[in-house]
């Protein structure tokens, strides 16, 4: 192992502040003194910063009282809860918000935490010559649950929150529990120096043939293969791996040092020997220890376990223990060891875990005296709160939905603040692990809101899917899957933590995926033999989709889990399940769109949803930048010397406070190099609607050279801020006033459509309206523009066809080729811009339309299309020969009728 | 190359390889791969990271107190199966790049 060693005058990031406190923990609890306790106290739950907590209270309904379980909160500065800590004060709170236990775990958190604390406020009362509160010398806590439910999480985490130290967790599964208390291990000397030397020449393939062929008898446990070929030897497993694969392991490796010529070399020591166990060395370091699966290990091996217990839970003041192993094959060590109350560590504690004794023949019950000394808490199967509060916890760094469950008063009135203080948190905890909050958490906790929403509907489905797949529960939750969820089906693919811890970690890196049917495809039959040339790369922001990779992955999972193995009844179900809570749509039953957002657009969240100002103009003003050089290849300028990040937070701000909507007013980019340099990226733009000038019998007061380049109406759809206001400054205001003698009125601001009497016809023509206006109740609309462009044909007026669906903030932009720059900017900004010219485009914009459409009637379509015909000349045939929506979106041929010109807004005139 | 740019070097390959997804480790230890070149160059170099090559300097690591940042060579004698094995013994959280080879 190397070290990178810091520089003296810049220490380890992780080590900026050394806390004072160190030793404490490490002192008996006898010899704490009162300035121990001050070094040491961090109270948990005070006033100002409350700590959330489940439990029983008495709630009052309708004037009756009755127990409920609910999540409330300690806040009491007299009597918070007290963690005794060598940690800095911010470091034991970002610890236990972030890694806080489930909300129904909390209760046992709660009783670690005291028990861990009850010896010390003793000693703290006598020093202050006070009567002492309590007399509790219980120094263990048990709880037995359910595989993946977070016990030795939990009992590893309050050590944590106490020491910087690793905890250590002693798996008890198939072991004699003596060996807690002496054992025999294998003594390599104090540099592991045979280890060492062996794994070295392990690496190199050195090894002689017969050493091999010996290694590979060691224990199973302690061997790492790869295709059946030894990778690596578990060193730390092996010393303790009990007494007899200890001995049979020391004559093994006995014969390797030999063949080996390892051991003639100096300090290649190789003995056996008995010592201390795991339990008695903790008790000696003062320091923690989880002795996991307790219930799993070796029948009856626990009898010498008993007096110990005794002492641990406080019932004695001391107790010895003898070495059985002591002169054992002529091995040296301790020969028995007294536990004293008095040497007991600040720092000691012992969490025992089990689990249900359901969970296979492996498991056992233990003694009734061990279960009435040690008290076990059973924890109760996940709620809904409890799914919501893991995944919260794997995605963001936090459990985001338990903490805004606690304070949500507080949240709702100021979310900003309570976002910001939710970073100030998970970033101390980052701060601990000596890395970076990852941009994805960064960018999900700015978005705190969407993840509580997205969180809670996905714990409900995975509720379900718990229920669905217990062979217990389903004999009254759904007794129809009978025939399909049996108890080894519940075992083999139950929902649990893990599982969706699984989910989780498939969702996060961006992979190949595969394309629709009907996606484009066109294989280049010629040079096989040459790797193909790749398009220009467009780097993917990972939160962009990160919702659709979930989904996808979900729904795959379903399928493969139910629907792949014959077990259609229940694949029906979970299905059902995904539609109920919204993993992939909320549509309401009459195909209207709800305000709801699903699980999947809650969680695609891109860069431009930051709400930092300056943040957006830092990523606004690179997406310019590229263009500007882009576009003209001699601008050689870096982006500080094209625009300052000030100049562009300042446009940026200046957009952002403009109301531009109701008069159509647009910001471009602005490639005028002297305007530029004045500091000004973007330029002011007006739609000129042509129906106005002639209804008002007037001409036109503009010519090409008045209209916005096309690249630069693209761009600016590209930009954070600028892209959004300009799309909903778009839409037509003017088509309706002029029907009014015989167009119905505009739908209400709900959406609902005013004219009970309204025919289908005038019905139709309503919705096409409100299409083109921007006002539809299914979110959606479209419109078209006319700009400048110019290629080898010259310079002429071009249409830009928008559609766009507002609800899921996704626009699709037909128009001419735009800069290759512009591409990633577009997909943070939810826009698929497509080339007409591209032979693809017709499917590329079936595609898109597909997607901004999905989940709506397909009528909707139509109704699109009586928009886009409010603007465009579409020459329809006969009914059966109509062009779709995709073919006349692409077709160019299609000519503008009363265009919507976008000007230079530097003229004035009708609109 | 300064001090300063080694960090801020070291801070975006680390965030760079936290975009290509974690596995979550027991503890809250989470495991990140980073391809070799230059990103795994700037997280082996780092300040206080350790690198190891096997399980027994795995094991040490976990212990190290201030060692918060863990580096796993492309060539270690380390299977992802033997680093969550070890990382559920050891009751603390760390943060492990592994290099991979692309």
């Amino acid at each position: 192992m190397t070290k990178n060693t810091p520089d003296k005058k810049d220490a380890p990031k992780a080590d900026s502040k050394k806390p004072e406190t160190q030793s404490i923990l490490k002192k008996s609890i006898k010899d704490l003194e009162l300035k121990d306790f001050d070094a040491l106290e961090k109270p948990l739950g005070t006033a100002s910063r409350p700590f959330p907590m489940w439990g029983p209270m008495r709630i009052e309904n309708n004037g009756r009282t009755e127990i409920e379980t609910v999540l409330s909160f300690i806040a009491d500065d007299n009597e918070p809860l007290r963690i005794y800590s060598e940690r800095p004060y911010e470091e034991v709170m970002a610890l236990a918000y972030c890694d806080m236990p489930v909300p129904s775990m909390l209760p046992i958190f709660k009783d670690g935490i005291e028990r861990r604390g009850d010896p010390l406020q003793r000693q703290k009362d006598i020093l202050e010559g006070k009567q002492p509160q309590n007399e509790n010398f219980n120094r263990t806590q048990m709880m037995i649950g359910d595989p993946g439910h977070g016990k030795s999480f939990l009992g590893a985490m309050q050590g944590r929150l106490r020491a910087k130290g690793s905890v250590e967790i002693y798996d008890c599964g198939g072991k004699n529990m003596n060996d807690l208390l002496f054992e025999m291990v294998l003594d390599f000397g104090a540099a592991d120096a045979l280890p060492k030397a062996i794994d070295k020449r392990l690496k190199s393939g050195a090894l002689e043939d017969m050493s091999l062929g010996l290694l590979n008898g060691l224990p199973e446990k302690a061997l790492t293969k790869e295709d059946g070929v030894l990778k690596g030897i578990d060193w730390a497993y092996l010393k303790t791996a009990g007494n007899d694969e200890v001995e049979k392991s020391f004559n093994i490796l006995s014969k390797v040092s030999k063949i080996e010529g390892l051991d003639n070399a100096g300090g290649n020591a190789l003995g056996m020997n008995s010592q201390f166990g795991a339990l008695i060395r903790a008790f000696i370091d003062k320091r923690e220890i989880v002795l996991d699966e307790y219930n799993k290990s070796r029948e009856g091996s626990d009898n010498a376990l008993q007096t110990v217990i005794q002492f641990l839970i406080g019932e004695l003041r001391e107790c010895t223990v003898d070495n059985p192993l002591k002169n054992k094959d002529n091995t040296s060590g301790p020969s028995s060891f007294t536990f004293k109350r008095d040497d007991m560590g600040a720092g000691f504690f012992v969490t025992f875990t089990g689990n249900k004794t359901e969970d296979g023949t492996t498991t056992r019950s233990l003694n009734k005296s061990v279960y009435d000394r040690l008290k076990p808490d059973t924890l109760p199967d996940p709620d809904v709160i409890d799914w919501q509060h893991r995944i919260c916890q794997m995605m963001v760094g936090m459990p985001v939905s338990t903490i805004y469950s606690a304070f949500k008063d507080q949240a709702d009135e100021n979310p900003e603040a309570f976002g910001e203080w939710l970073l100030r948190m998970r970033e101390t905890k980052a701060k601990v692990e000596g890395t970076p909050v990852p941009e994805l958490q960064q960018t999900l906790l700015s978005n705190w809101k969407d993840v509580v929403q997205a969180s809670e509907k996905l714990a409900m489905f995975y509720d379900r899917w718990a229920t669905l797949s217990d062979a217990e529960k389903i004999t009254t939750a759904a007794p129809d899957l009978i025939e399909e969820v049996d108890e080894e089906y519940s075992k083999k693919e139950g929902m649990s933590f893990r599982r969706i811890k699984q989910h989780l970690e498939e969702a996060q890196p961006i992979r190949a995926k595969m394309q629709p049917l009907e996606a484009p495809v066109k294989i280049d039959f010629g040079a096989w033999t040459k790797a193909p040339a790749r398009g220009e790369g467009v780097e993917e922001n990972p939160s962009l989709n990160y919702g659709t990779r979930l989904i996808e992955y979900i729904e795959r999972m379903v399928y493969e889990k139910s629907g792949s193995v014959g077990k259609n009844k229940l694949y029906g179900k979970l299905t059902k399940a995904m539609e109920e809570y919204g993993l992939r749509d909320i549509a309401l039953k009459e195909g209207a769109r709800s305000n709801q957002k699903s699980v999947e657009e809650s969680l695609n969240i891109s860069a431009f949803a930051d709400r930092d100002i300056n943040k957006q103009a830092n990523m606004a003003r690179k997406i310019f930048c590229n263009f500007v050089r882009q576009m003209d290849p001699n601008i050689e300028a870096n982006d500080d010397e094209i625009i300052t990040p000030k100049k562009f937070a300042d446009a940026l701000k200046h957009v952002q406070s403009k109301e531009t909507a109701a008069t159509n007013e647009l910001f471009v980019t602005n490639r005028d190099p002297e305007q530029l340099y004045a500091g000004q990226p973007l330029a002011e733009a007006i739609i000129k609607d042509a129906a106005v000038y002639v209804r008002e019998n007037k001409q036109v007061d503009f010519d090409l050279d008045d209209l916005v380049h096309h690249d630069d109406l693209i761009a600016s759809l590209a930009l954070p801020t600028v892209g959004a206001k300009n799309l909903a400054a778009i839409w037509d205001q003017n088509i309706r006033p002029m029907m009014r003698d015989t167009a119905p009125d505009a739908p209400a601001a709900d959406g609902t459509q005013p004219a009970a009497n309204q025919n289908g016809a005038q019905q139709r023509r309503n919705d096409g309206l409100s299409m083109a206006e921007g006002t539809s109740s299914h979110g959606i609309a479209t419109t078209s523009l006319q700009v400048l462009y110019s290629d080898d044909e010259g310079e002429r007026a071009v249409s830009v066809h928008i559609v766009r669906n507002t609800q899921r903030d996704k626009t699709l932009v037909v128009g001419e080729k735009v800069p290759s720059k512009l591409l990633a900017a577009f997909r943070e900004a939810g826009v698929t811009h497509v080339d007409r010219n591209d032979p693809s485009a017709q499917t590329k914009v079936e595609a898109a339309l597909g997607d901004l459409t999905r989940g709506m009637p397909a009528v909707v379509k139509d109704h699109l299309m009586d928009a886009f015909k409010y603007r465009n000349s579409v020459q329809g045939g006969a009914e059966d020969a109509k062009p779709e929506l995709s073919q006349v979106l692409t077709d160019p041929s299609i000519e503008m009728y009363f265009p919507k010109y976008v000007v230079k807004n530097n003229k004035p005139g009708p609109r | 190359m300064t001090e300063t740019l080694k960090q801020v070097g070291a801070a975006a390959a680390q965030q760079n390889a936290m975009e290509r997804g974690t596995r979550f480790l027991p503890h809250g230890s989470r495991l990140f791969t980073v391809p070799a070149g230059w990103e795994a160059d700037m997280i082996r170099r780092d300040k206080g990271v350790l690198s190891c090559g096997s399980m027994l300097e795995l094991e040490e690591a976990m212990r190290t107190e201030d060692a918060p940042v863990i580096f796993i060579p492309h060539d270690a004698m380390l299977t992802d199966a033997d680093i969550e094995k070890i990382c559920q013994r050891n009751g603390i959280t760390k943060t492990l790049f592994k290099e991979v080879r692309t």
